[in-house]
């Protein structure tokens, strides 16, 4: 039996087709990448070597860079904590109801699969103020002009600007249905027996919740986590179809590190500098990853 | 698999368990029409004319309009995009599965010690920042002479799709008892057949997850799609659709038509599926 | 059992694809000795509701028509968002299209300039307008300005992109709200401020613009700026700089003007901005000329009859030349590595033949760039405002944010300026700007 699933030829057979594929198509142009990233790499030109002169800049001399990652770095600890908390609720609420649960936990799911650029856009009427909630309120009689209300989208005041956090809620609204999901199928696959146990000790729902529940799906919480984490880092499809572009493009206030990435190696044809920011941002996943492995995932359930 | 708890439980005051059986429905159905009406709200607006939807933007239709979707479905070519799009993500989502199965079994199930380094590499792929990879990729298969063409399309596709497969499979391979490959191995089976006889009929469930997750992540992908073909005739929905928010164009309830008409074939396909979802990522979850 | 219908429908997939890949390839060789072109443009050219962007579809069909069994013309089209993007990545994998439309100023410097480029992608075209006396049928060589690089570029001075059309930026106005309002057409900034103040009191916002898209604020930027005085010549060689009186006097008057600008400016695109004049919310627009072929394509009918072009107007006290006008032009440039250059040529030509540019004023309401004889009657009536204004100009200059050295300075531009319209103080909303000609351009 072990002999037999530790054959080499065995493990070639069923790894090589996805090594392949992935390493031709991902991993080598992202070392390629890597390589760009040390070099001054214009359009239609071979790339010159400078060093590390790049990642210099990126820390010490773009203001881009500057509100890139507090605005990235917001965004990812906002719908971390927002994912886990509502994440954990909605399924919490749902384990427990009987009728009509899979037609919530649809709807909920439901943006999920649909694209983001096209629910960008939506996003983008809703808050405009000329189209969108000004004007429910202006025909609620709470606004006496949709257009002197509130610009969601567009008002640059405070540490963290309001598009930012308006944009937070509608990544939260999208995705929060994955994170629900793979908590839902957490705790549904833990035995019904322990709570019987537990409650006939006498142990309260809500705590039954935090006692039992909580602690055996740490695993899927670093799961969870780390799949906001990434996706919020890597962030762009909403900020790029919602965000008015004087905003998120060069020296806008909304910028995030993806939309940097986007305008300095496909707008302005710096793509040595691009992939620096990339790698910067490839960086931080790995970090940010490892670290909520290392302390959210510190037993595992057996 | 689904935990009862009413009658499992015991509880000491029923009106107070109904009251708050009533505040969650409450809740939940709030939430639902924070979830419906927006969604509600492009397909009304895509029935009405460009003068009402400015004008009243959140009046109701005042008939039943499709004009704008006959515009979008004939002047967009969508029937056209829609059928690349489906082959495209068809296409995609097999080969995705076969292969990242296939590894997905090799890291959980075989023996070797790379196994758990394995699975980190392919993860490395869901934290590549797509901009940075587009032009050395899209020099390297106009090389390889695969540009404007749906394969050149589906072999990126299929590479971004198979760190999600992997990992979600791995899992729950993983979750099938040791027990049952031993009782195969016992009686003869090879390694082949055992991932075919006894892996994949266990781990159907997780097939219909990752199988949603990248048809849907490649009918939405646009970027990758845009600078990859260049023919109208092969092009696929998103970047169709993209000619609707043209430079000087403001007829917003034509653009809506076209996305509500993008939005459909996911949502039946979220349909079928959604529920087998949830069952396979239950099923996935439970460890021996 | 079931998976191994999956796995061969797989395997099915797989053989179609060299199918698939098979179609990929049949075209854009020679089939039957037909020369093709890849022409592209920043519209789709079948669903677009923009007057200008029909003539190019005409031009194309003419010249495939005309010269069947020769040359093909073959159009690949993005939206305008993402036009660039693609253009660099067929650059960048040695597929230029052999025609390709372009911004002349900062964009077309990225395809011609040696600091841009080691390999030159557009080619001179010097020679080509030399022969058979094309050059002639221009208006002036001051059309090709746009297009004309010195000897800083890699094939040597030149011309290296054609104009297709010039559109003026010009303040549009609505005369019926004018009236109303008991305003008069200003000419100096001052006038320009009590109209504002008229129609403000008579309940109709003044001024529609675009923060949300940078360019249209910029662009009133850069009027007030060259108004003030201010030479971009002198900036980029460090005669000035960005902090110059003549710079901040622009920005006070930008955030002097605001007040006038509808409340939703900051978060408007400039889709939304202009569709408040045209459906009579504001009554004046500050655009390029090409709204006229957006009033004529897509307002209601009359609406046209209501429109004014003045010219924007001086600054009181400046010496600077109030007759200069901001001018853009679509250009198209020839990629350096075309096999097919003379197709290529001939398609070029198509673009601006008598019938095209008659076109271009009769219908698009553009200004023509040849010395095409069209029909005023026919061209709609704000192009001969236009016109008017075009022809008592004693010189053109560019968007700002095409003219600076690059598109990353004329973006830092523009944001600077919706900073200062946001009521940053304009010496520190500047800083920006005077940082990246620091790092970039006065080294």
């Amino acid at each position: 039996m072990d002999k037999l699933l530790r054959k080499k030829s065995n493990i070639i057979l069923f790894l090589a087709p996805a090594f392949v594929i992935f390493s031709a198509v991902l991993i080598v142009p992202i070392i390629t990448a890597f390589y760009y990233s040390l070099c001054d790499y214009k359009l239609n030109s071979a790339p010159t070597f400078v060093g590390l002169k790049n990642y210099i800049t990126i820390f010490t001399d773009d203001p881009d860079m500057k509100i890139a990652f507090k605005n990235s770095i917001f965004f990812m600890i906002f719908s971390i904590i927002s994912q886990l908390f509502f994440g954990l609720i909605l399924a919490a609420l749902l384990t427990n109801i009987k009728r009509g649960r899979d037609f919530f936990k649809n709807v909920y799911y439901l943006p999920c699969v649909l694209s983001s650029a096209a629910l960008g856009l939506l996003w983008y009427f809703v808050f405009h103020p000329k189209y969108g909630v000004n004007k429910i309120m202006e025909n609620l009689g709470m606004l006496e002009n949709a257009n002197e209300g509130t610009l969601w989208l567009s008002d640059t005041s405070g540490f963290i600007i309001l598009p930012i956090i308006v944009i937070s809620f509608v990544a939260l609204w999208q995705y929060v249905g994955q994170s629900m999901m793979l908590y839902m199928a957490q705790i549904s696959g833990i035995s019904k027996d322990i709570y019987e146990a537990a409650a006939i000790d006498g142990c309260s729902r809500t705590q039954a919740f935090f006692r039992i529940t909580l602690p055996l799906i740490k695993p899927m919480m670093a799961t969870a986590m780390s799949l906001n984490a990434i996706g919020s880092l890597k962030f762009f499809d909403l900020i790029f179809s919602m965000i008015p572009e004087a905003m998120r493009g060069k020296g806008g206030k909304a910028n995030v590190i993806a939309t940097v990435i986007y305008d300095q190696g496909l707008r302005f044809n710096k793509y040595g500098y691009a992939c620096a920011v990339g790698m910067v941002l490839l960086l931080m996943c790995l970090i940010v990853t490892f670290l909520i492995n290392k302390f959210v995932k510190v037993e595992s359930y057996e | 698999m689904k935990v009862d708890f009413d009658d499992s439980m015991v509880e000491k005051n029923k009106g107070q368990r109904q009251a708050v059986k009533i505040a969650i429905y409450v809740l939940l159905s709030f939430l639902v029409l924070v979830y419906i009406v927006p969604l509600l709200w492009i397909v009304m607006s895509a029935m009405k004319p460009n003068s009402q939807f400015k004008s009243a933007p959140w009046s109701l239709p005042t008939g039943m309009e499709f004009g704008n979707f006959i515009f979008a479905w004939t002047k967009g070519h969508l029937g056209n995009a829609m059928f690349n799009s489906f082959v495209v993500s068809t296409c995609t989502l097999l080969i995705s599965l076969a292969v990242g199965s296939m590894a997905a079994f090799a890291i959980a199930k075989l023996r070797w010690k790379m196994s758990k380094l394995a699975l980190t590499y392919f993860m490395i792929g869901m934290m590549i920042p797509i901009h940075c990879v587009l032009f050395s990729l899209y020099t390297q298969f106009a090389r390889w002479g695969l540009t404007n063409s749906l394969l050149g399309l589906i072999i990126p596709y299929v590479a971004f799709s198979l760190p999600i497969t992997i990992y979600i499979m791995a899992g729950f391979f993983e979750s099938i008892p040791n027990e049952l490959f031993e009782a195969a191995v016992i009686d003869g089976c090879s390694v082949p057949k055992l991932f075919f006889t006894v892996g994949l009929p266990l781990a159907k469930t997780g097939f219909m997850v990752t199988g949603l997750m990248s048809f849907v992540n490649n009918w939405n992908e646009l970027l990758f799609a845009m600078v990859f073909i260049s023919d109208d005739e092969r092009k696929t929905l998103p970047v169709s659709l993209t000619k609707f928010v043209g430079p000087h164009s403001t007829n917003y309830t034509q653009m809506f038509a076209g996305i509500v008409i993008a939005v459909i074939p996911t949502i039946i396909v979220y349909c079928i599926f959604a529920n087998q979802i949830v069952e396979g990522l239950t099923a996935g979850a439970v460890k021996g | 059992m079931k998976m191994k219908r999956v796995l061969g429908l797989a395997m099915t997939a797989i053989m179609s694809f060299t199918a698939l890949a098979g179609c990929g390839k049949t075209d854009g060789g020679a089939s039957g000795g037909v020369q093709e072109v890849t022409f592209m443009v920043w519209d789709d050219l079948e669903t677009t509701e923009d007057l200008i962007s029909k003539g190019y579809k005409d031009s194309i069909e003419r010249f495939n028509k005309d010269y069947e069994g020769k040359y093909h013309a073959k159009v690949v089209s993005t939206n305008l968002e993402e036009y660039y993007t693609k253009l660099n990545a067929e650059i960048q994998a040695g597929n230029c299209p052999d025609v390709f439309i372009v911004s002349p100023g900062a964009n077309l410097n990225d395809y011609v300039l040696k600091d841009k480029t080691d390999k030159p992608i557009a080619k001179k075209l010097d020679e080509y307008l030399n022969a058979d006396g094309w050059k002639a049928t221009f208006t002036s060589d001051a059309v090709f300005a746009g297009g004309t690089y010195g000897d800083e570029a890699t094939q040597g001075a030149g011309i290296y992109a054609i104009p297709l059309n010039i559109a003026a930026a010009c303040v549009f106005y609505n005369t019926e709200m004018f009236e109303k309002a008991g305003a008069a057409v200003p000419t100096t900034y001052s006038e320009l401020l009590d109209a504002c103040q008229k129609l403000k009191d008579s309940g109709v916002t003044p001024i529609t613009i675009s923060a949300g898209t940078a360019w249209c604020l910029s662009m009133v930027a850069g009027y007030l700026c060259d108004r003030n005085g201010l030479n971009l010549a002198d900036v980029k060689d460090h005669k000035t700089d960005w902090k110059d009186a003549k710079v901040i006097n622009a920005a006070k008057q930008i955030q002097e003007l605001s007040q006038y600008f509808q409340p939703t400016a900051e978060s408007d695109d400039n889709d939304i901005a202009t569709a408040a004049f045209y459906d009579g919310e504001a009554a004046i627009l500050i655009q390029g000329s090409w709204a006229i072929g957006q009033i004529n394509g897509s307002c209601e009918p009359g609406f046209e009859k209501k429109v004014g072009v003045f010219a924007f107007p001086a600054v009181d006290g400046s010496s600077a030349d109030p007759n200069r006008v901001i001018a853009k032009s679509d250009s198209i440039a020839m990629s350096a590595d075309s096999k097919n250059p003379e197709a290529a040529v001939a398609l070029m030509k198509y673009f601006v033949d008598d019938t095209a540019q008659k076109y271009t004023a009769e219908q698009g309401g553009k200004i023509p760039v040849t010395k095409v004889q069209y029909d005023e009657n026919v061209a709609p009536p704000e192009l001969s405002y236009v016109m008017n204004v075009f022809k008592s100009a004693n010189a053109t200059f560019g968007f700002y944010n095409e003219s600076l050295v690059d598109s990353e300075a004329g973006s830092t531009f523009d944001s600077c300026f919706v900073d200062i319209f946001k009521g940053t103080d304009p010496a520190t909303a500047l800083d920006p700007i005077q940082k990246y000609y620091e790092d970039n351009v006065w080294k």
